[in-house]
């Protein structure tokens, strides 16, 4: 399957996008740390009004060009352009990913920080690098997550954790957020592109009914996984 | 220092701490161990960050007087009304806007885990003991204990605690997630203090009591009306953090 041109739709080319065997690949691209500008945003909101029209994926892959997945917001823009109807449709293009009928596989690598921590949470399954850096550090600049984090943070890893670790707004590594249950696998970072597409292509096609554990089992060790 | 017969409070830094204290056991006398008004009094200062919850002495607390509990089983309306009252002042402490950790040395048993399980954070030093042994008296926990725990640990680990009345050591309920930080011997308070410290010093109050609030948001609103109040707050910590910046540039 051809991947289709996104440089004509998406000039800023913020965000590449294209399918492999019915397996989206939404990558963050504006390395190195693929930042989440204003501009990303706008693709994102565009591209899953498009994503949500195509019924020949089975699985999307979310995923980070180059090293990181993506470090997060650029504050100074984002302070200089504070706006609640924005940050509802950028929450509302999340929460519509969320909500098609296939699965959403983030793939971790590197830094994983405050939005983009936030998207990651959007996804039915996290598979992280074990050293990778995973974080909601809002809090430092006096901000807080916008974008569904606490409450996303607080359902998967318990209000303790959650208040623990969004006052704090300490970075963890991937195996700590594993403790926490705030990912569900963790690989050696080479392997987290290769096991999360295998994983992609072997998930059912529909969430209905799924048994999250047994699926884990199948292609993570227990050590490396919430199967316990 | 405001100093009472049974519980002290003092503000240190913007973190209130508050002593059970009638050492060495800290027994509680009645349920409602401090009373609505004068907890309001103690909490409602603005520029409060967090809230720390100790035992006097080398022990948290032994938990309720059965004695008092016993002396007024004859009369079923007083004692309802004593627990009621007791309930409401834990839901009251769990519902704070500001992060409250329950630092556990030692002895932390019935009553004294229910205030535990009330706060947000619970650390206790490696030596602490937790229990309810209520069912040993033929009694069970009367102030949140029993949904407070299975929320924590699962039904069948909180049934197996409560029913077999068993003392659970600080690793053990490290594992089973009835307390979040194991601390040295005897040094819960110094571990939380540290722990509040990293989660409030140089934030702002509103930062931390916006935070706390969606945290509850969370559990307590829809998906869609806690968002809509999570955006809102953020769009106005971001508006002051702006106009902070600005304010620094000139």
């Amino acid at each position: 399957m051809k991947p289709y041109d996104v440089t004509l739709r998406r000039p800023d080319m913020t965000i590449q996008w294209h399918s492999e065997n019915q397996v989206g690949r939404l990558t963050l691209n504006q390395p190195p740390s693929n930042t989440m500008t204003m501009g990303f945003f706008r693709e994102l909101r565009i591209l899953v009004t498009e994503i949500s029209m195509d019924h020949t994926l089975k699985a999307i892959l979310i995923s980070g060009s180059g090293r990181h997945y993506s470090s997060g917001a650029d504050i100074t823009e984002l302070l200089n352009n504070v706006n609640q109807q924005t940050m509802l449709e950028n929450y509302q293009a999340m929460l519509m990913l969320e909500q098609l009928k296939i699965p959403l596989i983030s793939a971790i690598r590197g830094a994983c920080l405050g939005s983009a921590f936030e998207l990651a949470l959007f996804s039915h399954f996290r598979i992280c690098a074990e050293e990778a850096v995973l974080g909601l550090p809002e809090s430092t600049f006096n901000l807080m997550p916008g974008l569904g984090g606490i409450q996303r943070v607080a359902a998967l890893a318990g209000r303790a954790k959650a208040v623990e670790i969004i006052l704090r707004g300490n970075t963890f590594t991937g195996r700590e957020a594993l403790e926490s249950g705030l990912v569900d696998a963790v690989v050696p970072k080479n392997e987290v592109l290769p096991c999360s597409l295998a994983f992609a292509d072997a998930l059912p096609q529909t969430l209905t009914g799924i048994d999250r554990k047994a699926l884990l089992y199948k292609y993570f060790k227990p050590s490396h996984a919430t199967i316990s | 220092m405001t100093k009472l017969n049974t519980v002290t409070f003092e503000v240190i830094d913007c973190i209130g701490i508050i002593r059970l204290n009638t050492p060495p056991a800290n027994e509680l006398a009645v349920p409602e161990f401090i009373s609505p008004a004068l907890f309001q009094q103690w909490t409602a200062t603005q520029t409060l960050k967090g809230l720390i919850i100790m035992g006097e002495g080398k022990n948290f607390s032994t938990g309720g007087n059965l004695e008092t509990i016993f002396k007024n089983s004859s009369n079923p309306e007083t004692l309802m009304t004593m627990m009621q009252d007791g309930h409401a002042l834990l839901n009251t402490i769990y519902n704070l806007d500001i992060p409250v950790i329950a630092a556990i040395n030692r002895v932390c048993f019935g009553g004294g885990l229910e205030i535990a399980l009330a706060c947000h954070i619970r650390v206790a030093s490696e030596n602490a003991l937790l229990a309810f042994p209520e069912s040993n008296q033929n009694l069970m926990p009367g102030m949140g204990g029993t949904f407070r725990l299975p929320a924590l640990t699962g039904v069948s680990e909180a049934a197996r605690i409560i029913l077999s009345g068993d003392i659970v050591n600080a690793t053990d309920a490290k594992a089973l997630g009835i307390i979040d930080h194991v601390a040295p011997k005897d040094q819960a308070f110094e571990f939380a203090w540290q722990l509040m410290q990293k989660m409030t010093r140089d934030r702002p109050v509103k930062v931390i009591r916006s935070v706390m609030r969606s945290l509850k948001n969370s559990f307590e609103l829809s998906q869609d009306q806690a968002i809509t109040e999570e955006i809102r707050l953020f769009c106005e910590l971001a508006q002051d953090e702006a106009i902070r910046r600005n304010t620094e540039e000139t």
